[in-house]
């Protein structure tokens, strides 16, 4: 059986989820990988939600948000470019590959990119097979 | 050109007594006799009786400016700085913890500090390489020139250099070292959350026992808020009572802070910290 990975993807609500939500009613096919979690702006997201979903077993993590310029509460994703691009970084020089997070910006008329970009990003941690460094083993304390 | 300890120390005792003296302040941070002359500790001059107890030896390296969220806004200030120290005091006025006009900066111009715990000598490379503090009312001794000058990031190019597997293997051991006993927290002067992201229960981000994975989450978390904001002065990494090179990941964020940023922490207080900023400019590459 072939390795399918788990992916994480989160979605801002005004932009990327609308986008997927596109994908979706065009009848456009990408991989079913992905598991979206919509926030309402992609600089709710705390870079410790990027280190749990690691930690938990997800074996990319892809981040959606509004193109700069574009966001929904003006700045957002200007805080947030910041801030995923220092996460990137940690995650790099603690030795995860860096190609299970991914950063991508995805308006809301873009169907087509979310498509192309899950099934590409997909392909790419298929590649990069299971991630296990982070991944926590069996901790009672977890059940 | 050599260090004169004894007399900083005489001199810091001049201006304590003056400033407590005239009502300038109403506290003096600077370092008192620990159990021995090798062990000094930070110490609270409140009265000019208190002013004797103050001490300045090799083994003066905490980070007073640690202390200086403990008062309450309004507080007078004086505070003994050596120059990673500095650059803290310039990042809490940027973050507007302390408000500048409150503060005193008694400025220590040093090198040659020694680790407490090993005895010798820190080596420069461990921390931010700086001579001279950038901030200062009143500059205890004489500015220091003519010292080699040293690349913080330099002991870096080591660790950049091997692959991901080894790197991360290396980080898993020393990590898997901590005891969770949070010294890098309490001697590091931009810790000031009150409760600690892992402290909170609800969400509880990570487990509080000394456990791998509650290890990596703390730590990976810890380097990333202070991402931009870490003033290398290699408090965390003396602290650490089993040794952790947490100084390294610390280089290694600010590192690419500088580059991507163009800033580097605690250096201009006009500047804002790099994380609570933006520019529409910024690059799209930065998150290649």
């Amino acid at each position: 059986m072939s390795f399918e990975p788990k992916i994480l993807g989160i979605a801002c609500n005004w932009c990327t989820y609308t986008g997927a939500d596109l994908a979706g009613t065009t009848r456009l096919q990408y991989p079913q990988n992905l598991r979206v979690v919509r926030v309402m702006c992609s600089s709710r997201i705390n870079p410790s939600f990027i280190f749990r979903a690691f930690q938990l077993g997800a074996d990319g993590v892809l981040v959606g948000g509004c193109h700069p310029g574009d966001c929904h509460y003006n700045t957002g994703n200007l805080y947030a470019r910041r801030r995923l691009a220092v996460t990137k970084k940690i995650l790099e020089f603690a030795g995860i590959e860096p190609g299970r997070f991914r950063v991508e910006w995805i308006s809301a008329s873009e169907g087509n990119k979310f498509a192309e970009v899950v099934k590409e990003f997909t392909e790419q941690v298929k590649t990069l097979g299971p991630q296990t460094k982070f991944k926590i083993g069996h901790e009672p304390s977890l059940e | 050109m050599t260090i004169n300890f004894k007399q900083i120390e005489d001199k810091l005792k001049a201006e304590a007594k003056r400033l407590l003296d005239e009502g300038k302040v109403s506290i003096v941070l600077a370092y008192g006799k620990g159990y021995d002359e090798k062990h000094p500790m930070p110490y609270v001059a409140r009265k000019t009786s208190d002013v004797e107890n103050i001490i300045f030896n090799e083994f003066c390296t905490a980070n007073m400016a640690r202390y200086l969220v403990r008062y309450p806004r309004g507080t007078k200030i004086a505070i003994a700085v050596k120059p990673a120290d500095s650059r803290a005091v310039v990042q809490l006025i940027q973050e507007d913890k302390v408000k500048r006009d409150d503060l005193v900066v008694l400025g220590i111009p040093v090198y040659g500090m020694k680790n407490f715990k090993t005895g010798k000598t820190i080596d420069s490379k461990t921390t931010c390489g700086l001579y001279n503090p950038v901030l200062y009312d009143i500059l205890l001794g004489e500015e220091v020139h003519g010292q080699p000058v040293i690349s913080p990031y330099g002991i870096l190019a080591d660790y950049e250099r091997i692959g991901k597997d080894e790197r991360w293997a290396f980080w898993k051991k020393e990590l898997d070292k901590c005891i969770r006993c949070y010294a890098c927290r309490k001697a590091c002067p931009m810790c000031y959350c009150d409760p600690c992201f892992i402290d909170q229960n609800k969400p509880k981000w990570g487990e509080k026992s000394p456990e791998s994975h509650g290890n990596l989450m703390y730590h990976l978390t810890r380097f990333h808020h202070l991402a931009g904001r870490c003033i290398d002065c290699g408090e965390c990494s003396r602290a650490c009572p089993v040794d952790i090179p947490l100084y390294l990941f610390h280089k290694k964020v600010a590192k690419e802070c500088e580059e991507m940023f163009g800033q580097a922490a605690g250096m201009k207080i006009e500047d804002k910290p790099a994380l609570v900023n933006f520019r529409v400019d910024d690059s799209d590459k930065i998150l290649e």
